[in-house]
């Protein structure tokens, strides 16, 4: 990392290999067509759909089947032209059962017929309910209804809208790729983003490892008034919301708070295009860019698949596996859930597929923590990861939250560089379950 | 259409582990890093060093696994961990220490003060520490605080082992011979330290050049720079060479293994305490165990502290504490002690001094409990 250029960032973090290389150099290619599509009723956080079809209904591409009055929640659409098959519990890419349209689709596809819309005279209410009506949600990982992020408290307006486009996740190239291929689109997406929230200007941070989409994105800014582009320093978790806020603005987001409590909206790229999408075509979020990669497969690649496509369908379509799997993950390799097999479909926050070998597994044994500090060195909201393991295998749940497990945002870089092989994250959740119920007494 | 997959694993995020970051990977960065001091003890104190060591590690190791049976532990052999005290102990120990009482007191380093705390990660004080400050107040003691000449198995022999006896003819009478019992010649020498606490430099006679060019003290009867910086001096085995400690240290701050702040602070500490003070500051970094104590010591992941706030306190603390001891005790050396002060201030340290979260505003200096409801009579208490 020495002799090159310093570039914003946080302090904290880590380095792990991105093996990027694998599939940053694979044009985005159309999944194909599964069998049967599962859409689970709900892929966000927030109030569950109630499914608006039921079996033997015909459903249209697009069509909304599920959604809820709540305003913390995101409708659901259908990726085909199909029949609906069940409404019936399936196991996600969680381990939790979730609630799923199941549909069959015909064997013949329409295109989506794209409107033309013009998005210039859209107002802020009308992005918003068109993100609503979209089913919009943050496509990095969380799936935060996006309408809801573009309502920030009216006490605290947002000034400055952010693009996280850092894709700091190792493996994951999909962000990079829809940056080249789409980078007008992107731009046009953050402009919306900006006029949702009468934000000042919009900012594209993108790591410095990806310095052909930083031309693309330069590029395709030209000549727009307040959209900027930053290059960051290539270190996880560069993309985290707090972390990036703090590398492109300098401002701290506070323990608890939300990024509108310092004037900054963080959105992904694939929900800027989609945004986009749903505003100048009137297309609903039924599928997404993701990456079917890892030294597992045999042929990685980025792939545009319809939400509900089982994994084996995409691992398939990538050449299949090398030899056997030793982890297939769904989503990206520091924060992503490893599947017991790949019967999960894909969801509006997939982000990639990436499957180790047996040899490229490294789990280790769980050992006494040395205290060596090095967790504590590298996480990024200086907690003390060491100590909230130590509280939680001794049932203190008040010691747990004073070490912080409740601004743990469950990077992983304690567990990455812990020469004990401590799973951190795993403690955290335990932690934060048993905390959370304590103080619902 | 569904692929079969066998053994997929499934555990909790993250699915990526830094590469070589393990104990075992740390524990054999640290016996790297003591080879050039070992090695340079050698030279100084000839292959007795060899005997000492080879006894302690062998010590420790079976320490380690009788403990752990006994306690009903896994093994934990393979994490090295066991000769990095092993060989830290021996450091510690004058060259002549009878090989019965470097027994001893490995054991009492692993057996007690590591394994019975409830081995490694678990153990409050330094091993090694702990084994040498036990023997320190023991009977035994007389055996550790006699030090010998530099260079002494140029009348001994290189390889001939030396059994030191105490008290024989006279209470405080040192004699040292071969193991088969015939007498063997060999001054006993004042350590640099306890030449500055006495006050008394050396006579003349014994300055002479030594194998490495440097002489073993100047004119003045005071050991000279380049004598205290690469180790033709008396002492114990492991601290003498300076040069080779610095070496080492370097290794694992570039490896990652120790933190710079810690022997930063300790060696910077005392510099500037003795400078304020004037008192020899030059010639009190570089005698006695401080840079041993400093790179290899207080560096113990285990015994200190795991915040940077925290290693800058402890770093500080112990400084000032070796500046004390060594300028108003009777004893001239106090790294060890010092050392095992601050372990104990590391419990304090974690628990109490407080590390501000990413954006956390105001100026927290302790940590505080939150106030939670008292958790349900039953405390949840699931195992992973
Ligand atoms: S404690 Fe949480 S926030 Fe800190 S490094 Fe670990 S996972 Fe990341
Ligand atoms: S990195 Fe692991 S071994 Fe080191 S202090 Fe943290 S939890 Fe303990």
């Amino acid at each position: 990392m020495s002799g090159k250029a310093t570039y914003k960032t946080f302090k904290g973090g880590i380095h792990p290999p991105y093996n990027k290389e694998l599939a940053s150099g694979k044009a985005i290619q159309a999944a194909p067509l599964p069998r049967e599509v599962f859409i689970p009723l709900q892929q966000h956080i927030g109030a569950p759909n109630e499914p608006l079809v039921g079996p033997g209904d015909r459903v249209e591409l697009g069509q909304k089947i599920g959604s809820n009055e709540a305003f913390v929640s995101a409708p659901v659409h259908s990726p085909v032209a199909g029949t609906v098959k069940e409404i019936a519990d399936v196991a996600g890419f969680t381990e939790a059962k979730v609630k799923c349209v199941v549909i069959t689709p015909d064997a013949e596809q329409p295109g989506f017929a794209k409107q033309n819309r013009d998005v210039t005279a859209l107002s802020d209410e009308d992005i918003r309910s068109i993100a609503r009506e979209a089913g919009l949600v943050g496509m990095g990982g969380a799936a935060f209804p996006t309408h809801v992020k573009l309502t920030p408290p009216k006490d605290k307006p947002v000034d400055t809208v952010i693009i996280n486009a850092c894709e700091c996740e190792p493996f994951l190239t999909c962000d990079h790729r829809v940056m080249l291929e789409r980078p007008h689109d992107l731009v046009q997406g953050l402009k919306l983003l900006v006029r949702a929230v009468n934000a000042k200007k919009g900012v594209i941070g993108i790591e410095a490892n990806k310095m052909d989409a930083v031309d693309a994105v330069r590029d395709a800014a030209k000549g727009e008034g307040g959209i900027e582009v930053e290059i960051l320093e290539v270190k996880y978790p560069e993309g985290a919301e707090k972390m990036l806020i703090y590398a492109l603005t300098g401002r701290k987001v506070p323990p608890g708070k939300l990024p509108s409590e310092v004037g900054c909206l963080v959105q992904n790229v694939g929900t800027a295009v989609a945004l986009f999408e749903a505003a100048a075509w009137g297309k609903p979020l039924y599928e997404r860019v993701l990456t079917v990669t890892g030294p597992g497969i045999k042929e990685p690649g980025n792939l545009l698949a319809r939400i509900g496509t089982p994994i084996s369908v995409l691992i398939e379509a990538c050449g299949g596996f090398v030899g056997s799997p030793g982890k297939v993950i769904m989503g990206g390799p520091m924060t992503g859930w490893a599947q017991p097999d790949t019967k999960a479909p894909i969801v509006k926050g997939t982000s990639g597929i990436v499957v180790l070998t047996p040899e490229t597994v490294d789990v280790g044994t769980e050992e006494e923590c040395v205290r060596c500090g090095k967790c504590v060195d590298v996480c990024p909201m200086f907690l003390m990861p060491n100590f909230i393991v130590q509280s939680v295998k001794k049932g203190q749940w008040d010691r747990a939250e004073m070490w912080g497990a409740l601004d743990c945002f469950e990077c992983g870089c304690c567990s990455f560089t812990c020469p004990a092989y401590i799973p951190h994250v795993d403690y955290v959740r335990r932690a934060k379950t048993e905390i959370a119920a304590l103080k619902r007494r | 259409m569904m692929i079969v997959a066998e053994k997929m694993l499934v555990t909790v995020s993250p699915h990526l582990h830094k590469k070589d970051e393990t104990i075992e990977r740390a524990m054999k960065d640290v016996l790297i890093a003591l080879t050039p001091a070992a090695v340079w003890a050698l030279v100084v104190f000839g292959f007795n060093v060899v005997y000492i060591l080879a006894v302690s590690c062998i010590t420790a190791a079976l320490s380690e696994v009788i403990m752990r049976k006994l306690l009903k532990r896994k093994a934990t052999l393979r994490d090295y961990s066991a000769m990095v005290t092993a060989v830290l102990f021996a450091f510690l120990l004058p060259p002549t220490t009878p090989l019965w009482v470097v027994a001893i007191g490995a054991f009492l380093a692993v057996g007690i003060g590591k394994e019975l705390f409830g081995g490694l990660g678990k153990n409050p004080f330094n091993p090694a520490i702990f084994g040498r400050l036990l023997l320190w107040f023991s009977p035994l003691a007389v055996y550790t605080t006699k030090f010998v000449e530099p260079f002494f198995w140029k009348t001994s022999g290189f390889f001939t082992p030396i059994a030191t006896s105490i008290n024989e003819g006279a209470v405080g009478r040192v004699v040292y011979k071969t193991m088969a019992g015939n007498p063997v010649d060999i001054a006993t020498a004042a350590t640099p330290l306890s030449l500055l606490k006495s006050g008394k430099w050396l006579p003349d006679m014994v300055a002479g050049p030594t194998p490495v060019g440097a002489t073993w003290v100047t004119s003045g009867g005071k050991p000279s720079f380049w004598s205290l910086f690469l180790g033709a001096k008396s002492g114990c085995i492991g601290e003498v060479c300076i040069l080779a400690l610095i070496i080492g240290g370097a290794y694992l701050l570039w490896r990652g293994t120790i933190d710079w702040r810690i022997p930063a602070g300790i060696i910077g500490t005392l510099f500037l305490l003795t400078l304020v003070t004037w008192y020899h500051p030059v010639y009190n970094l570089f005698s006695g165990g401080l840079f041993l104590g400093a790179f290899f010591m207080a560096t113990d992941w285990v015994t200190s502290p795991v915040s940077k706030r925290g290693k800058w306190i402890f770093a500080v603390g112990i400084g000032a504490t070796v500046f004390i001891l060594r300028f108003w005790s009777l004893r001239p050396e106090g790294v060890a002690l010092a050392i095992f002060f601050w372990n104990i201030g590391t419990l304090v340290i974690d628990r109490y001094i407080a590390v501000p979260r990413f954006g956390e505003v105001g100026n927290k200096v302790f940590n505080q409990l939150p106030a939670l409801p008292e958790p349900a009579p039953e405390p949840a208490k699931k195992r992973a």
